[in-house]
C-alpha cells in the first residue's frame, strides 16, 4: 500500500496533474453553486477536455469536479436556500436559518471544515478499504459480476425516491436496451442500427451522458423554472456574508457529529445506489436523535451540528462511492457511472485488475482526494465571497451556454453532427421524462453496465453449458444474487406499509362517522 | 392530473414493444442457431422485464386512482414550453449549420438566438456574450489547442 500511496503521490504531484485538482476543484465549485446543476452535468462538461489528456490526469480533474460540485452546492443552499445539489439539501436546513440570522461566513465555514473532515477521513478508510475489497474481488469469477452488476442496477432503483421505484426500473431497463444498439461484440450481428452506418459502433456514452444530463438540466431549468432560482445573491433578503472564524466551544460541540457522520457517510457511499443524499439526510436525522434535547431544538433553525453533519457525511459518502468503482467496476451512482463511462473510454477496464494494471490511476484518485480537499479549504473558503457573485450571473446567459459547451463538447470527440442530431433528440426525450418525474440516474447506469452484462452474462453461460446454474453453484454468487432480489422486494415494504395506513386511516374515519 | 401519471409508463409500454418486435427479428447466424445465448437473448430478456414493469406501473397507477389518491404536479408555463421548444429547433438548426457555416459563424448566431430566446434584449449583452466567447474559444481549439474546427464547407 505504501508503495502505491508513493505512486499516486508522485502522480499528483507533477504540476499538470496539480493544476487539474486545482482548476477540477474551481470548476466543480462554480457549477455545483449553480442551482439546479450538479455534478452530473458538472463532469459530463469535463469529458470531452479529460478525452485530451491522459487517463491519470482526467480521473483527478473529474475527481476534483465532484467534489468541488458537492461544496459549491452547499454554500448556494446557506447562501439562497436553492441547493445546486440533492446532496446538500439537508446542509440548507440549519446553514440557511444560519446565514439568515446574520452567520452566512460562519456556515460557509461550518461547511468548508466539516466537508474538509469528511472528504480526508473517507479518503484514508478509501485507502485501506478499495485495496482490501480488491484483493478479495481478483477471486470473482463472470458470474459474480453478473450478479453484482445486477445488484448495482436493482439498488439504484430501490433507492430512488419514495413511489419512483417502478420508474427507475423502466428507465434502467432503456439504458440497457440502448446499450445493445449496434454490432454484438460476440456474433459481429447488426441489432437496432435500422440501416444506419453511424449506428453501427452503438451509441456514444459521451452523447447519451450529455444529453440526458446537461442539456436536459439546462432545459428542465428553463420549462420549469423553480421560484427559489428567481433570487439572486443581490436580492435585499440574502445575507451578508459576515465573519467565517469558528469559537473553540463550537469546534468542540460540532467535532463528535462530524466524527460520527463522516464514517457514516463513507459506509453509505460505499453501498451502491445510495449516495450523498442518503447519507447526508442519514446523519442529520442521526445526530438530531443524539443531540441532547436543549441542542435537539436548535435543529433546523441554525444548530451548527445539524449544518456540520450532513456536509461531512455527503463528502464521505461522494468518496466512499468511489470503492465499488475502483474495486468491482461498478459504478453507486449515477456521477460515478459517468466517471466508469470516461475510464472505459480510455480504454481502462476498472474493477480488481485496476489496481494491478493501472496502478496510476487507481492510487492518482485516492491521493489526489487529499488535494482536492485542501484546496477546497485553503483557496475556496477566502474565495466564497466573490464565487457567491456566480448565482447573479443572468440564467439567459448561463442556460444558452452550457447548452453551447454540450454540443460543441460532443461534436469535438466525433466530428459528426449525426451525433448532435440524436443528442437533440436525446436530450428531448430526457427532457419529457423528466417532466414526468422520471429520475435519470438509472437510465444512464443501465446503459453503461448493458454490454458488460450482456458479456459476462454469455460467459457464465457457456460455462454452465447453457444452464442458469451457475446463479447457485457458488455460494458468492448467490449469496449477492439473494441480496439483489430482496433489494428488489425493499420498495415493497414501503407500499404495503403505505396500504395499511391507508386502511386503517379510513376504518377511523368510518367508525368516527358511526 | 393522474393520466400523467398513466402517460409515461403508456409510452414506455410502445417503446419497449417495438424493441420487442425488432428483438424477435435480429438474425442469427449459422453458428448461433443451437447456442443456447445468441445475439437476440438478453435483447428478448429486457423487452420482456420491461414490458412487465410497465404493466405492474400502470397497474399500481390505475389501483391509486380507484383509491383517488392525486397528486399534486407542477404545471407548466405555456410561455416557458415555447423558448424550451425554441431552444431545441435552435439547437437543431446549430447541428445543420455548423458544417456549411463554419463553427464561428453559426455559433456567433447560434448564441445571439439563444440569448434572445431566452429573454435577453441588451444589445450589449447579446453581442458580447456571443462574438467574443466564439472567437475565444475558436482560437483556443485551432491556434493552442491545434484541434480542427470546421470553417465552413459553403466558404471553402
Amino acid at each position: 500500500m505504501f508503495d502505491g500511496i508513493m505512486l499516486g503521490l508522485s502522480t499528483v504531484l507533477d504540476w499538470n496533474n496539480l493544476l487539474y485538482v486545482i482548476v477540477g476543484c474551481f470548476v466543480g465549485t462554480f457549477i455545483g453553486m449553480l442551482p439546479g446543476l450538479g455534478p452530473i452535468t458538472a463532469i459530463a462538461l469535463m469529458i470531452p477536455i479529460t478525452y485530451s489528456i491522459g487517463a491519470d490526469s482526467g480521473m483527478i480533474l473529474m475527481a476534483g469536479v465532484y467534489y468541488g460540485a458537492i461544496f459549491g452546492g452547499s454554500t448556494s443552499s446557506i447562501l439562497i436556500n436553492a441547493p445546486g445539489v440533492a446532496g446538500t439539501v439537508a446542509s440548507s436546513f440549519d446553514g440557511y436559518p444560519l446565514a439568515k440570522k446574520g452567520h452566512a461566513g460562519k456556515a460557509l465555514a461550518i461547511a468548508a471544515y466539516s466537508s474538509f473532515i469528511g472528504g480526508t477521513i473517507g479518503a484514508i478508510l478509501l485507502m485501506v478499504a478499495a485495496p482490501l475489497l480488491a484483493k478479495v474481488s481478483l477471486s470473482f469469477q463472470s458470474p459474480d459480476y453478473v450478479v453484482l452488476m445486477f445488484l448495482g442496477l436493482t439498488a439504484i432503483a430501490a433507492f430512488s425516491n419514495k413511489g419512483q421505484f417502478l420508474k427507475a426500473m423502466m428507465m434502467t431497463v432503456f439504458g440497457l436496451m440502448l446499450a445493445t444498439v449496434g454490432i454484438d461484440p460476440s456474433s459481429g450481428t447488426e441489432r437496432f442500427t435500422f440501416g444506419q452506418a453511424d449506428l453501427l459502433d452503438g451509441i456514444s456514452f459521451l452523447l447519451v451522458a450529455m444529453a440526458t444530463f446537461a442539456l436536459a438540466e439546462a432545459l428542465i431549468n428553463v420549462v420549469r423554472p423553480e421560484k427559489k432560482e428567481t433570487k439572486s445573491i443581490n436580492d435585499s433578503d440574502t445575507p451578508q456574508i459576515g465573519s467565517t472564524k469558528l469559537s473553540k466551544a463550537e469546534i468542540k460541540e460540532m467535532a463528535p457529529s462530524v466524527g460520527r457522520s463522516s464514517i457514516l457517510g463513507f459506509i453509505v457511499g460505499v453501498l451502491p445506489g445510495a449516495g450523498a443524499t442518503i447519507a447526508s439526510f442519514m446523519a442529520y436525522a442521526t445526530e438530531r436523535n443524539l443531540a441532547p434535547k436543549a441542542l435537539k431544538d436548535k435543529f433546523g433553525k441554525g444548530s451548527l451540528c445539524g449544518l456540520a453533519a450532513p456536509e461531512s457525511a455527503n463528502n464521505a459518502a461522494c468518496t466512499g462511492s468511489f470503492v465499488p468503482l475502483l474495486t468491482l467496476g461498478i459504478p453507486g451512482s449515477g456521477t460515478t457511472a459517468i466517471m466508469l463511462g470516461a475510464l472505459i473510454a480510455y480504454g481502462i477496464q476498472p474493477g480488481p485488475m485496476l489496481m494491478e494494471e493501472n496502478p496510476s490511476v487507481f492510487w492518482s484518485v485516492i491521493v489526489s482526494m487529499y488535494f482536492g480537499n485542501i484546496i477546497l479549504l485553503v483557496l475556496n473558503l477566502p474565495l466564497i465571497p466573490y464565487f457567491a457573485k456566480v448565482l447573479a450571473m443572468p440564467k439567459s446567459v448561463l442556460t444558452i451556454m452550457i447548452l453551447f459547451f454540450s454540443l460543441i463538447g460532443v461534436y469535438l470527440v466525433s466530428f459528426n453532427t449525426f451525433d448532435l442530431f440524436m443528442m437533440v433528440g436525446f436530450a428531448l426525450v430526457a427532457l419529457v421524462l423528466r417532466i414526468l418525474a422520471f429520475p435519470m440516474a438509472p437510465l444512464l447506469l443501465g446503459f453503461i453496465l448493458g454490454d458488460m452484462i450482456e458479456r459476462n452474462f454469455r460467459r457464465s453461460m457457456m460455462l454452465s453449458d447453457g444452464s442458469l446454474s451457475f446463479l447457485w453453484e457458488r455460494p458468492l454468487t448467490l449469496s449477492i444474487f439473494l441480496i439483489s432480489l430482496l433489494v428488489l422486494l425493499f420498495p415493497l415494504k414501503d407500499y404495503i406499509v403505505e396500504r395499511r395506513r391507508t386502511k386503517a386511516a379510513k376504518l377511523n374515519e368510518q367508525q368516527e362517522q358511526a | 392530473m393522474l393520466n400523467r401519471e398513466l402517460l409515461g409508463p403508456g409510452l414506455f409500454l410502445a417503446l419497449f414493444t417495438l424493441y420487442a418486435v425488432v428483438a424477435w427479428q435480429i438474425p442469427l447466424l449459422p453458428f448461433e442457431e443451437y447456442e443456447t445465448v445468441t445475439s437476440a437473448t438478453l435483447p428478448k430478456v429486457y423487452a420482456g422485464f420491461g414490458i412487465v414493469v410497465c404493466l405492474l406501473s400502470l397497474g399500481a397507477t390505475l389501483l391509486k386512482q380507484a383509491e383517488a389518491v392525486d397528486e399534486a404536479h407542477q404545471s407548466l408555463e405555456k410561455a416557458d414550453v415555447l423558448r424550451t421548444l425554441g431552444l431545441i429547433v435552435l439547437m437543431t438548426f446549430y447541428s445543420v449549420m455548423l458544417e456549411p457555416a463554419g463553427f464561428l459563424l453559426s455559433t456567433s448566431l447560434f448564441l445571439i438566438a439563444g440569448f434572445f430566446v431566452m429573454g435577453e434584449r441588451r444589445k450589449k449583452v447579446l453581442l458580447l456574450a456571443s462574438i467574443p466567447v466564439a472567437v475565444v474559444f475558436w482560437f483556443l481549439m485551432t491556434q493552442v489547442l491545434g484541434i480542427y474546427l470546421v470553417p465552413g464547407n459553403l466558404w471553402s
